[in-house]
C-alpha cells in the first residue's frame, strides 16, 4: 500500500495526490545533487578550495579565481544538470511511449539526426562564420528526423513497434552519413566532430545555459501534467481509449516532448548517449510509481550521472579534458549490469 | 648654465615621451572574429595553436603558455630550445581554460577552426586575436607583430622571407629553365591510407615559391585520402614531395605502395624526383620559422646554393 | 513470399545470377578500366606484365573475396542472432560484437601502434570474442540458460561500455585517430590476400555448422518449453550457435571493420522472400548478403573517384530504403 499525501485547495476545487516515497526520493536526490554541484564547483584543473568557492559565490570580485569559478565552472556544472535532466526525462517518456525497455533517444534516431546535422555543419566549416548556430542546427536535425520517423511510421496512427523499427533504420543511415563526413574531413574538423559525437560539456558558457533553460522550463511541466496518459496506455489501447485518453494525439505529444528535450540537450552537449536509456531504469529501481512520479526521479538521476561523468572527465587527466560522454557509460553500464542480475524473469 | 638646463630638460622630456606613449598606447587589432583592444605591449602571451607558437618564437617572445604539439611531444624539437619555461595547456582541440585564466595573460592567440566556440570566454580572460586563415603564416606574423608591439621585428622577418623567396625563384628558374614552373604534388602516407594535399601550409608556401600544382590537384578542399593502390595514378606530377611519420606501420605502407608497378609508372618516379621531407616543418609547424626551414630543405633537394643570411637570431 | 518448391528454386536461381553479376562488376569496375575480355584473360591467360591483369589479380580479387565472405558471414550471423534472441532487431552491432572488436582494435592502435589490416585482424577477432562471451554470461538466467531479453540488454550495456572506452582512448590519443578511421567506417580495400586466406577455412567451417543446424534453428524460434518438449537440447544448441556467430561476425569485423547494416537488414529481406525455414533462409541470406556487399563496394568506388566511400557507409545508404519499406509492413515485432 503506497502511502500518499493529498493536498487540497480550500473548497476542494483542486487536489493533488502525491506519493510519499516519490517525494522522499526526489528530495534526497535533489539534496545529493546540490551537494555534488558545490563539490564539483570546487574541483578543476586549477586547485581551489571549498572556502574559495563559497567566498566567490557570495562575493564575486574581479579576479582570475572569479573568472574560473563563475565563468568556466559554474555554467558547465549547470549545463551538466540541465542536459542530464533533459535526457533522463526524454528517455523515460520514450520508453513509456514505445513500451520497450531498450528505447532511448539514441536508439530511435533522434541523437543520430542531431549528430548528422551537426557534423554536416562542422564539415561545411560553419559557413555563416559563427558557430553559435551549431546548437540550432543540431536541434533542427533532431526535429527533422523525428518528423521523418513519424511520417514513415504513421499508418492510421502511431504504432510503437513501427516507430522503433523506423527509428532504428534511420539511426543507422544517419550514422553512416556522419561517418562518411568524418572520413572526408580534414583532421582538425574530424576530431572536433568526433569530440562532439562523444558528448562534451567543454567550454559551456552562460549563453548556452540561457538558451537551454526555456526548453526544460516548457517541456518538463507539460510532461508532468500529461504523463498519466502514458500509464493509461500501458494498460492497452482499448483501456486507454475507454478511460478517455486521446490515444494518437497524446502519443504525438509525447513524441514531440521527448524530441524537444533530447534534441535540445544533445544540441548543446553533443551526442551523449546512454543516459536516456539507463536513468529511467534506475528510477524504476528506486520508486514504484506511475510515470508522473518517475519523471522527477529520472530527471534527477540523469542530472547526477552527467554531473559526475563531467566531473571525472575534468579532473582525472589534467590538463586534458576528456568528454563526459566517455564516463557516462563507465558509470552507467556497471549499474545496468547489476540490474540484470537482480531482474525478475518477467521482463518487457 | 640655463642653456644646458634647458637642453637637459628638453632631452629628458623627449626621452620620457616615447615610454609614456608606449605605456598609454592602445592598439586595436582587427581579426577574424572581432576586435581586440590591447593596452601597451603584452608581455604574457598564450598561444593556442602550433602556428602561433612558431610565430611567437620568431618574434622573440617566450609565451607563458602553449598547447602541446602533435608529435615530438611536448613541443617540436625545432622550437623546444626557446620554450623551456612554458606551461603546457593540453591539446589544441581543448586547451585547459582554467590554466589559461590562472596564467593571467595579456594576449591570447587562437585558431579559427578550433577556438571559435571558446572565443567569447577567451576574450573575457584576455584580449584575444584569431587569424582568419590557419595556413597564411604571413598574415599571422603581421597580426601578432601588431598585437605584441613588435612591428619592426615582424617587418624585418617578412622582408627577409621575401628576399629568400626571390632568390629561390631566380636560382630554380636558372636551374630548371624550360621546365619551370614545375608541377609538384604533396603526398603523405599513413598506416592504412595515403593522402594528396590540395591545400594546406606546404601547398601555400610552394605556391608562393612559384611551383605549380597538377591539373587534377587544383580543386577545392583540403585534399583526398586514397585507400586503394589502384588510385596511384591520381598522384602523378613532375615532382613529388612525400612526408610521413616515423612509424613502422607507415613505413610498411609506403614500401608497399612504392613497389607497386603503378607507382613506378609515375612521372616523378621515372625522373627520380621523389623527395622525402620533414613532416613537422611541412605539415605541422605552420609559422614563419617552419616556412624558412621548408625553404632550406628545398634548396638542398634541388642542389641550389643559398646566399649568406644576415643575422637574425630566430630565423 | 515464395512458398512452392518451384518458386523457391527459381528465386534461388535469380539470386545466384544477381550474385554472379555483382561479382563480375566488382572485378571489372574501378579506377583502372578493365573490360570483360581482359578480365577473362587475366583469369585464364595471366600476363604479369599487363597492368590490367595485375590490378585484377591483386586489388580486385582481394576486395571481391573479402566482400563476398564478409557479406555472407554477416548476413548469416544476423539470421542466427535474430533467431537466438527472438528479436528481429538483433544484429552483431547490437550484441556487442562490433563494439568489442572496436575496443580492442583501438587499444591495439593507440597503445601498441598496430595499424595495418593484417595485424588488426587478430586483435579484432579477440575483441569480438571477448565481448560475445561477456554478453553470453551476462545474458544467462539462473538455471535456465540464455534468456533472449537479458542477452539483448547485456549487449546494449557491453556495447555502450566498450564504445565509450574506445572513444576515450581515441580522444586521448588524437594523433592515432585518423589512422583507424577507415577501419571504423568499414572498408574492404587495401586488404592483402595473404592476410585474409588464413581466415577462410574458419569461415567455411562456421558456415557449414550453421547450415547443419538448420533444423534446430527452426525449432528455436518457438517458446522454450515447446522446444524442450520436442527433444531439442536448448542450452547446447544455443551455445553452439553462439560460437558460430562469434566466429562469423568476429572474423567479418576483423577483416572489414565495422559494417553494421548487413546483419540487420539482409535477414529481413531473405525472410520476406523465402520465409522462415532456415534450410532456405540461411543459404539465401548468405547469397543476398554477399550480393549487397559486392554491390555496395562497387558503387562505393565509383561515386567520388579517386576516393572511395567506406563500404560500411554504402551498405547503410543502400539498405535503408529497403529496410524502411519493410518496416512499414511489419505486423508485430517481439
Amino acid at each position: 500500500m503506497t502511502r500518499s499525501l493529498v493536498l487540497r485547495t480550500p473548497g476542494d476545487r483542486w487536489s493533488v495526490k502525491l506519493n510519499v516515497r516519490v517525494l522522499v526520493v526526489t528530495l534526497a536526490l535533489a539534496v545529493l545533487l546540490a551537494i555534488s554541484s558545490v563539490l564539483a564547483l570546487a574541483s578543476g584543473s586549477h586547485p581551489t578550495s571549498f572556502v574559495d568557492v563559497l567566498g566567490t559565490l557570495a562575493n564575486p570580485a574581479q579576479s582570475e579565481l572569479t573568472l574560473i569559478i563563475l565563468e568556466i565552472r559554474l555554467p558547465r556544472v549547470i549545463m551538466a544538470i540541465l542536459v542530464g535532466g533533459a535526457l533522463g526525462s526524454a528517455g523515460l517518456i520514450l520508453q513509456g511511449l514505445v513500451r520497450n525497455p531498450l528505447a532511448s533517444p539514441d536508439v530511435i534516431g533522434i541523437t543520430s539526426g542531431a549528430s548528422a546535422a551537426a557534423v554536416l555543419f562542422l564539415w561545411l566549416g560553419g559557413v555563416t562564420g559563427t558557430s553559435l548556430l551549431l546548437a540550432p542546427v543540431a536541434m533542427g536535425g533532431a526535429f527533422s528526423v523525428a518528423l521523418c520517423i513519424t511520417a514513415l511510421a504513421w499508418q492510421q496512427g502511431i504504432s510503437p513497434a513501427r516507430l522503433v523499427l523506423v527509428g532504428v533504420g534511420l539511426a543507422a543511415a544517419l550514422t553512416a552519413v556522419t561517418t562518411l563526413l568524418l572520413v572526408l574531413s580534414p583532421d582538425s574538423t574530424a576530431m572536433n566532430a568526433y569530440i562532439w559525437l562523444t558528448g562534451s560539456l567543454y567550454a559551456s558558457q552562460w549563453h548556452d545555459v540561457t538558451a537551454l533553460t526555456p526548453w526544460l522550463a516548457l517541456c518538463l511541466p507539460l510532461a508532468l501534467i500529461k504523463l498519466r496518459h502514458l500509464d493509461a496506455q500501458s494498460m492497452g489501447e482499448d483501456m486507454a481509449l475507454g478511460l478517455g485518453s486521446a490515444l494518437h494525439g497524446h502519443r504525438l505529444l509525447f513524441l514531440v516532448l521527448a524530441v524537444a528535450l533530447a534534441g535540445s540537450a544533445v544540441a548543446y552537449a553533443g551526442a551523449v548517449g546512454f543516459i536516456g536509456l539507463i536513468a529511467p531504469h534506475m528510477a524504476r529501481r528506486l520508486v514504484t510509481s506511475g510515470h508522473t512520479g518517475l519523471l522527477p526521479v529520472a530527471a534527477l538521476i540523469g542530472a547526477l550521472i552527467l554531473l559526475y561523468a563531467d566531473w571525472i572527465g575534468r579532473v582525472i587527466f589534467i590538463p586534458r579534458d576528456l568528454p563526459a560522454g566517455i564516463f557516462v557509460a563507465g558509470i552507467g553500464a556497471p549499474f545496468f549490469v547489476y540490474l540484470l542480475y537482480r531482474l525478475r524473469r518477467n521482463l518487457g | 648654465m640655463l642653456r644646458y638646463a634647458g637642453f637637459f630638460l628638453i632631452a629628458t622630456c623627449l626621452a620620457w615621451a616615447p615610454t609614456a606613449s608606449a605605456a598609454n598606447s592602445v592598439t586595436v587589432v582587427e581579426h577574424a572574429l572581432g576586435k581586440a583592444t590591447i593596452h601597451g605591449n603584452p608581455a604574457r602571451v598564450v598561444s593556442l595553436y602550433q602556428g602561433a607558437t612558431d610565430t611567437a618564437v620568431a618574434l622573440g617572445i617566450e609565451p607563458v603558455g602553449v598547447v602541446e604539439s602533435w608529435t615530438e611531444k611536448p613541443m617540436y624539437r625545432y622550437l623546444r630550445q626557446e620554450l623551456q619555461e612554458v606551461a603546457y595547456l593540453g591539446l589544441e582541440t581543448q586547451p585547459d581554460l582554467e590554466r589559461i585564466a590562472w596564467l593571467a595573460p595579456d594576449l591570447i592567440v587562437g585558431a579559427s577552426n578550433r577556438h571559435r566556440t571558446i572565443y567569447p570566454l577567451l576574450d573575457r580572460i584576455a584580449p584575444t586575436v584569431i587569424p582568419g586563415n590557419v595556413y597564411d603564416f604571413k598574415a599571422l606574423l603581421a597580426l601578432m607583430a601588431k598585437a605584441t608591439g613588435r612591428v619592426a621585428r615582424g617587418e624585418a622577418l617578412l622582408a627577409q622571407w621575401q628576399a629568400r623567396v626571390e632568390d629561390f625563384r631566380t636560382r630554380i628558374q636558372r636551374k630548371l629553365g624550360d621546365q619551370w614552373p614545375q608541377e609538384v604534388a604533396i603526398l603523405s602516407f599513413r598506416a592504412d591510407h595515403a593522402r594528396i594535399y590540395y591545400d594546406g601550409f606546404a601547398r601555400t608556401v610552394l605556391d608562393e615559391l612559384g611551383f605549380a600544382a597538377p591539373v587534377d590537384h587544383r580543386k577545392e578542399g583540403w585534399g583526398i585520402k586514397l585507400t586503394s593502390q589502384e588510385s596511384i595514378p591520381a598522384m602523378d606530377a613532375e615532382a613529388v614531395f612525400v612526408f610521413m611519420d616515423d612509424d613502422p606501420a607507415v613505413r610498411r605502407t609506403y614500401e608497399t605502395w612504392s613497389s607497386h608497378p603503378l607507382w613506378k609508372n609515375l612521372q616523378a618516379v621515372r625522373q627520380d624526383d621523389v623527395y622525402q621531407v620533414d613532416t613537422v616543418t611541412w605539415n605541422m609547424g605552420a609559422g614563419i620559422i617552419a616556412a624558412n626551414r621548408m625553404l632550406d630543405e628545398l634548396y638542398r633537394h634541388y642542389n641550389l646554393e643559398q646566399p649568406d643570411r644576415e643575422e637574425c637570431a630566430q630565423c | 513470399m515464395l512458398t512452392s518448391l518451384l518458386a523457391r528454386a527459381s528465386g534461388t536461381l535469380f539470386c545466384l545470377s544477381l550474385l554472379l553479376m555483382a561479382t563480375v562488376s566488382s572485378l571489372v569496375f574501378g579506377h583502372i578500366p578493365v573490360s570483360l575480355d581482359m578480365l577473362v584473360a587475366s583469369l585464364m591467360d595471366y600476363d604479369p606484365g599487363s597492368l590490367e591483369h595485375l590490378v585484377v589479380r591483386t586489388e580486385r580479387f582481394a576486395r571481391t573475396i573479402t566482400a563476398l565472405v564478409v557479406g555472407a558471414g554477416l548476413a548469416i550471423a544476423g539470421v542466427l542472432m535474430q533467431t537466438l534472441t527472438r528479436n528481429q532487431l538483433a544484429s552483431p552491432g547490437i550484441l556487442g560484437i562490433n563494439a568489442g572488436a572496436m575496443f580492442f582494435v583501438v587499444i591495439g592502435a593507440t597503445l601498441f601502434s598496430l595499424t595495418s589490416p593484417s595485424e588488426l585482424v587478430w586483435v579484432a577477432f579477440i575483441g569480438a570474442a571477448t565481448a560475445a562471451f561477456l554478453v553470453y554470461f551476462l545474458g544467462q538466467e539462473a538455471g535456465r540458460g540464455i534468456s533472449p531479453v537479458r542477452t539483448v540488454l547485456a549487449g546494449v550495456a557491453v556495447t555502450a561500455l566498450f564504445v565509450s572506452f574506445a572513444q576515450g582512448l581515441l580522444i586521448f590519443n588524437q594523433d592515432r585517430f585518423e589512422s583507424i578511421l577507415f577501419w571504423l567506417a568499414g572498408s574492404v580495400s587495401g586488404r592483402e590476400l595473404n592476410a585474409i586466406l588464413p581466415l577462410l577455412p574458419l569461415f567455411g567451417l562456421a558456415l557449414l555448422v550453421a547450415l547443419l543446424l538448420s533444423r534446430q534453428l527452426n525449432l528455436l524460434g518457438l517458446d522454450d518449453e515447446v522446444t524442450r518438449g520436442l527433444g531439442l537440447r536448448v542450452g547446447h544448441a544455443r551455445l553452439l550457435i553462439g560460437l558460430v556467430v562469434i566466429v562469423l561476425a568476429g572474423t567479418s569485423v576483423a577483416m572489414a571493420g565495422l559494417i553494421g547494416f548487413v546483419g540487420l537488414i539482409v535477414p529481413h529481406m531473405a525472410r520476406g522472400i523465402f520465409g522462415t525455414d532456415h534450410r532456405w533462409l540461411l543459404p539465401m541470406s548468405a547469397i543476398l548478403g554477399a550480393t549487397l556487399m559486392l554491390a555496395a563496394d562497387t558503387v562505393a568506388r565509383m561515386i567520388i573517384p579517386p576516393q572511395e566511400v567506406p563500404v560500411g557507409v554504402m551498405t547503410a545508404l543502400l539498405g535503408t530504403p529497403l529496410f524502411l519499406y519493410l518496416a512499414r509492413h511489419v505486423r508485430k515485432v517481439s
